[in-house]
């Protein structure tokens, strides 16, 4: 299913605070999910034990879910992080961190882990 | 107890009581949850304290000789350094920051270029309509939001300018009106009353409303009647009848605008808008406010107009600024560097990965406090004291004025100011690198 991807600051998934204060299984806790609006969590049949695979052309990325009726629907919402920005876009020299278009898919998958995507930023 | 300000974000409250011998801080007292965690990183248990070199993939900590040493022979072996961040650190920082980037024929940019300093560099050609926090406090009868959630992003900011009382005003709350334009319905929307207005406005569709509104400005009746940009019709009135009729309004323009898709069209726009306004203005006027969130976001623009006449990014070569519209982004893109020098920021978790990728492969020294993911991947982490706990130092709260942030305590193991430390890196440069 296609969406439009937004990338939002809270205060409660805040990214430096999670690395000032936490460790990766706090980070991923915290910061690895997207949230949705009801209606889409329900059409997509999505449960608390499965996953969210979201992918553009520069990747993918799999996290948990959260309803959230503050979400427009067709809309997914990922904190400020460096899940989300896995993959937000550069485009004409411009970086695109909001209204990205998405394709998602509901995934038993495990959530992608901070220790891989570090692993991959490095090229390892 | 004493008062000081806090550096926890660019809202830089100078009203946090502090309670300390010292040697620790005892108590904290009216900061936000953001303010908190600032004073909470003194003692956090991911606090760098001692200067680190990668060696197998390892960081490993090494004697600060060992580590100036190395940085010294990186940036020596260097023909395009790139130096980037600089938003968490003073503006004595920052000006060493340029200073050294002169020396090394570096490019240096800050995080403002790719969120607020965007606006400032349209602004050059358009003009733009600033208000102060304090001129919010005493004067404003109109707030909007767009794009921005301060009560999650700002907190006190909403505190400070919508729930107080005006000094030139007998009334506070009640005579101000609150507009906040945003698709999603964020934290911010909580403190709404009944006289205000929430627009739940269509993802990505900004662009729409201001030319429809900046149209209606100009042409009556020609909004149309199944309204724009999913806002009803009759709310773009409302919009209008505040804008155009208030005394003193200011628009508070967040990260939904500053990194929308559309943001150099749109910020043109809105810049544009706002004067139609205020030319048609009958009692008042109408300003921006730009929600950068680090707390000296502002400074770096500041300190590069005032010290090269330039804001954004500062290309040297020959020792000698020359003329360059490049900023990190386009610098990354192109690959146009060979070693970076990040300081206060986690550019790792900020960027895009095609960028962060790029960065990750060239060697990188991380001028820090605490483990980032950018602390993650750098090859050389020089750690320093906190601004405005540990050591002193300017900043520009985001409505662009000046606040002097006070030392409270001694740093750990005595670890130097950004600015201490990116003196001592061109002390050792001047003397020959040794």
């Amino acid at each position: 299913m296609e969406m439009i991807l937004n990338t939002i600051r809270k205060i409660d998934n805040d990214q430096a605070k999670e690395f000032a204060f936490g460790d990766n299984q706090s980070l991923e806790e915290k910061l690895a999910f997207a949230f949705l609006n009801p209606k889409d969590y329900t059409s997509l049949n999505l449960t608390k034990e499965k996953h969210l695979k979201i992918s553009n052309s520069i990747g993918s990325i799999v996290v948990k879910v959260i309803e959230d009726e503050n979400v427009p629907e067709k809309s997914i919402l990922l904190p400020v992080s460096i899940w989300a920005n896995q993959i937000t876009i550069v485009e004409n020299g411009e970086l695109h961190f909001k209204n990205i278009k998405v394709t998602i898919e509901v995934t038993n998958d495990p959530i992608s882990k901070y220790s891989d995507i570090i692993k991959q930023i490095k090229g390892d | 107890m004493k008062r000081f300000t806090c550096s926890g974000c660019s809202l830089l409250c100078d009203d946090i009581i502090v309670r300390s011998d010292g040697l620790f801080i005892d108590e904290v007292i009216g900061s936000c949850m953001k303010g908190k965690e600032r004073f909470d990183q003194v003692t956090s248990k991911n606090r760098i304290t001692s200067p680190m070199i990668r060696r197998k993939n390892d960081l490993q900590k090494v004697e600060w000789d060992e580590a100036i040493k190395e940085t010294i022979t990186i940036l020596k072996n260097s023909s395009k350094p790139l130096l980037y961040g600089f938003s968490n650190s003073s503006c004595e920082a920052q000006s060493k920051g340029i200073e050294l980037a002169q020396l090394i024929n570096g490019f240096i940019d800050s995080n403002a270029s790719i969120c607020q300093g965007k606006v400032l560099n349209l602004a050059k050609e358009l003009g733009i309509n600033l208000s102060t926090i304090t001129e919010v406090i005493n004067k404003a009868d109109l707030l909007i939001l767009w794009g921005a959630n301060p009560a999650e992003t700002i907190p006190r900011l909403l505190n400070k300018t919508l729930f107080s009382r005006g000094k030139f005003r007998m009334t506070g709350r009640e005579i101000k009106t609150l507009i906040i334009i945003d698709p999603v319905k964020t934290a911010s929307f909580n403190v709404m009353g009944v006289r205000d207005i929430a627009l739940r406005i269509k993802a990505g569709k900004d662009l729409e409303l201001v030319r429809a509104l900046k149209e209606e400005c100009c042409q009556n009746d020609s909004i149309p009647s199944e309204g724009v940009a999913g806002i009803d019709s009759e709310d773009l009135k409302r919009i209008l009848l505040h804008i155009t009729g208030t005394e003193n309004g200011v628009i508070f323009l967040g990260q939904g605008i500053l990194k929308s898709t559309q943001d150099n069209v749109l910020i043109r726009e809105i810049l544009d808008f706002i004067q139609v306004i205020n030319s048609k203005q009958q009692k008042g006027r109408v300003s921006l406010i730009l929600m950068g969130g680090h707390y000296n976001m502002a400074g770096f623009d500041h300190i590069a107009l005032s010290s090269c006449g330039k804001i954004g990014g500062l290309q040297f070569k020959n020792k000698q600024l020359v003329e360059t519209e490049d900023t990190i982004v386009s610098k990354l893109e192109r690959d146009d560097f060979d070693c970076s020098i990040i300081i206060g920021t986690d550019v790792i978790s900020h960027l895009p990965y095609t960028l962060s990728s790029k960065l990750a492969k060239k060697p990188l020294i991380l001028i820090d406090n605490h483990r980032t993911a950018t602390a993650d991947i750098a090859n050389i982490i020089l750690p320093t004291a906190i601004t405005g706990i540990e050591c002193e130092g300017l900043a520009i709260r985001l409505d662009q004025v000046p606040i002097h942030l006070e030392k409270i305590i001694n740093p750990p193991s005595n670890i130097p100011s950004d600015e201490d430390l990116l003196n001592k890196i061109i002390m050792r440069l001047n003397e020959g690198g040794s």
